[in-house]
């Protein structure tokens, strides 16, 4: 199981949230502090890139609806992008594809943050 | 004996045994959740859980726990829920949920049944998971999962607020399963 890891990077007014190992209630908080400092900074507009990520847990997923909602507030979002294709059913199934937009490709994630 | 990966169990004497193996997720927490609320239908009042060698496991599994927890000391009166050989992380995520004051933490099981009289259940182990699940029937659970640690401990309210919002409205506005044998 790989360590989980966060890296950030800033494109454009866009924070790129890079996600790496299991996502669960163990590692969840830190997560959690890197998106609310990201909100308490200004940084509204959050993508997170699933890419490298083995596991997300359902109290994870629901938290990131609450992230979301905060974010679109003040007129941004929270979206998912290169989510691996196990938990990407997980999510579906869960039905939160409803609720938190997941992209394939980063350059059209990127892009759908001003196309509204 | 080696047990294999999932959930595996075993009822004897009033007392349900179960060892996880693995981690437990809301894939594997629905068979566990069958099993234990059957045998405690049929008489069992304690249920003893070694987490011996239990990987990790996610907030709808610690949830069904909670309610075989709280199900088994609402029938018996307290502490009929007993959780062994349980890790520092798995220790921890118990704590975080205020599990550990509804639950017995042991250091160690105690003597428990042979490994060969434990039975694993089916569909437990979540790398050999293929099968389907039913949308509704996981909600349900996730629902009730969460409600469980929310009354197992008023502080998870907080934690879990915006997943059982979600998960309510969903299970409400549902559309109806159709139900067999019956037509249009």
């Amino acid at each position: 199981m790989k360590e989980f890891r966060i890296d950030q990077e800033t494109k454009g007014a866009i924070q790129v949230v890079r996600l790496t190992g299991s996502l669960d209630m163990y590692s969840f908080p830190r997560l959690e502090t890197q998106l609310n400092t990201n909100l308490q900074q200004g940084h509204h507009a959050i993508l997170l890139d699933c890419k490298d990520l083995d596991y997300i847990g359902s109290a994870g997923l629901g938290a990131l609806i609450g992230f979301a909602k905060k974010a679109r507030e003040k007129g941004g979002d929270i979206k998912l992008v290169n989510v691996p294709e196990r938990i990407y059913k997980i999510i579906e199934l869960l039905g939160f594809t409803k609720v938190l937009q997941v992209h394939n490709d980063e350059a059209a994630a990127l892009a759908s943050f001003t196309a509204h | 004996m080696e047990l294999p990966k999932g959930i595996s169990v075993c009822c004897q004497t009033g007392a349900v045994y179960v060892r996880v193996v693995g981690r437990g997720t809301f894939q594997n927490g629905q068979p566990l959740r069958r099993y234990a609320l059957e045998m405690i239908e049929k008489g069992a009042t304690q249920c003893i859980v070694d987490l011996g060698p239990c990987d990790g496991m996610d907030s709808t599994f610690l949830g069904v726990l909670a309610g075989i927890g709280l199900r088994l000391n609402k029938n018996n009166g307290r502490d009929r829920m007993r959780v062994a050989n349980v890790s520092n992380r798995n220790l921890e995520l118990l704590q975080t949920l205020g599990l550990d004051r509804l639950f017995v933490i042991a250091a160690s099981s105690p003597e428990g049944p042979a490994a060969d009289l434990f039975q694993r259940l089916p569909d437990s182990d979540i790398a050999q998971f293929n099968k389907p699940l039913n949308k509704n029937d996981t909600a349900d659970l996730m629902l009730e999962a969460h409600d469980n640690l929310i009354q197992a401990d008023t502080r998870n309210l907080a934690k879990f607020k915006d997943l059982t919002t979600f998960l309510r409205d969903r299970v409400e506005k549902r559309d109806p399963e159709p139900t067999a044998g019956k037509t249009p």
